[in-house]
């Protein structure tokens, strides 16, 4: 297909917004002394992360711009830009959203590039900002070619994703506790997202969602927010440094010394850059599901609920 | 949005938010003692027995004897990080201690330490965990 579209850089456009939310938030907190937490570095780590992710797509978006521009003119299909059409690529979009989110906490490939977005020991409207700045390399933008093969014009497509992005700003927050049920069951919340950012091994690998929490409970990654087990944020193992640069290239580090330990067989390298992150040849680090059976092995109370299999 | 006025943005607000959250006290570092030093390592590691925790007198930082063998935590920012420790990981300075952990998401950590300190940390770290 031919033709020319486009729509506005909706992220970009949203910073005054951002900047705004998030000096609302600080000042509910400060008054109304709950709510959540700020600490500067932190939060500073964060907002520059969040630059250095726009800087990114400036610098290399052309790379998936030229893939999805190439398959618009392979394709015999054009959904057309009306609303319904508009509609239709959201879903999808977040549909495809879910799958790399999921893909980005178990291959350890792409959690190189999505782990930063969990570093913080903070959870607030800062810490929605502490994106990724090598998300190209994790060559993750090929989810995005069915829904171009399908007519959606690429540049409705990132559109729709950054308007996926915009939504998922302010569920970083634990000034919001709950909202009202009808909402809870069909869209992602504070709730649910901060379940996703727990380290606690009952929230490892849930909630994957980007706008709409079904994905979740349609693919059984859903875990709900537990009242009597609070979300502790973070890593399960912690960095320990405000460094921009360390907090973006820790783990493509880690990948690239793991994989070149002597003595190991060419299945071990290439699992140490894809299988679920904590893999180790020597069973001397856990994944998430060792971690899980530890725990259970702990609290065998816990076992059948919710992220125990419950 | 132009460049430029982006730039300006996004400048603008990260040293504004940077200039408020200092001004309000968000910059204060925690401070270490043996109860919550205790709680904090068993957060990071849930699956050790902690023996015995002796925090720096400065508050930065405590040795955690753990069944696993000896360990560092230390604050970082309002929160904690914490490390197992190895013997050769560990240097002694003029001034304290200096900690290298091979981890580029951990760079090294200097620490003042007292020499009376200094001496029982460096014997602690290099007792073995089934003699602590």
């Amino acid at each position: 297909m031919t033709g020319e579209i486009s729509y506005p850089d909706a992220t970009q456009l949203a910073v005054p917004f951002f900047i705004a939310a998030i000096l609302g938030e600080f000042l509910w907190i400060a008054l109304k002394k709950r709510g959540g937490r700020y600490e500067t570095r932190d939060a500073v780590t964060s907002l520059i992360m969040g630059a250095g992710s726009v800087a990114e797509g400036l610098l290399l978006g052309f790379v998936a711009w030229t893939l999805f521009m190439f398959l618009w003119q392979l394709t015999p299909l054009d959904m057309g830009t009306s609303v319904w059409a508009l509609l239709a690529c959201f879903v999808l979009d977040d549909l495809r959203y879910y799958w790399v989110h999921r893909f980005g906490h178990r291959v350890r490939w792409v959690w190189a590039s999505h782990v930063n977005h969990h570093s913080s020991q903070h959870y607030n409207l800062t810490t929605a900002l502490r994106q990724t700045w090598t998300g190209t390399f994790t060559f993750m933008m090929v989810v995005k070619a069915p829904m171009v093969l399908l007519g959606f014009h690429p540049a409705l497509v990132l559109f729709c994703g950054g308007l996926n992005l915009i939504y998922q700003f302010w569920i970083h927050t634990e000034a919001v506790s709950r909202l009202p049920r009808w909402f809870e069951a069909v869209m992602n919340t504070p709730s649910h997202h901060r379940a996703h950012h727990g380290r606690n091994p009952r929230y490892l690998d849930c909630n994957y969602a980007g706008v709409f929490i079904i994905w979740d409970k349609m693919f059984g990654t859903f875990v709900p927010e537990q009242d009597h087990d609070r979300p502790d944020y973070g890593l399960v193992h912690n960095i320990a440094t405000f460094n921009p640069l360390r907090v973006a290239f820790h783990e493509w580090i880690g990948i690239f010394k793991d994989m070149a330990q002597p003595g190991l067989t060419l299945k071990q390298r290439l699992l140490y850059a894809f299988a679920p992150p904590g893999y180790s040849h020597d069973g001397s680090r856990d994944t998430s599901a060792g971690i899980k059976a530890a725990h259970l092995a702990r609290h065998p109370e816990d076992a059948g609920t919710p992220g125990f299999g419950g | 949005m132009p460049l430029e006025l982006l730039l300006a943005l996004v400048a603008g607000g990260i040293s504004g938010i940077a200039v408020l959250l200092h001004l309000t006290g968000r910059s204060r570092q925690r401070i270490l003692g043996a109860g919550n030093a205790r709680s904090a390592w068993l957060r990071h590691f849930p699956e050790d027995s902690v023996f015995k925790v002796l925090p720096a007198a400065s508050g930065q930082a405590a040795l955690v004897l753990t069944n696993g063998g000896p360990g560092l935590l230390w604050t970082f920012g309002a929160d904690t990080v914490g490390r197992h420790l190895a013997a050769e990981q560990v240097h002694e300075t003029a001034t304290g201690l200096r900690f290298d952990f091979n981890d580029f998401a951990a760079p090294g950590l200097s620490l003042r330490l007292p020499e009376r300190e200094r001496q029982q940390w460096l014997a602690l770290i290099n007792t073995p965990a089934e003699a602590v």
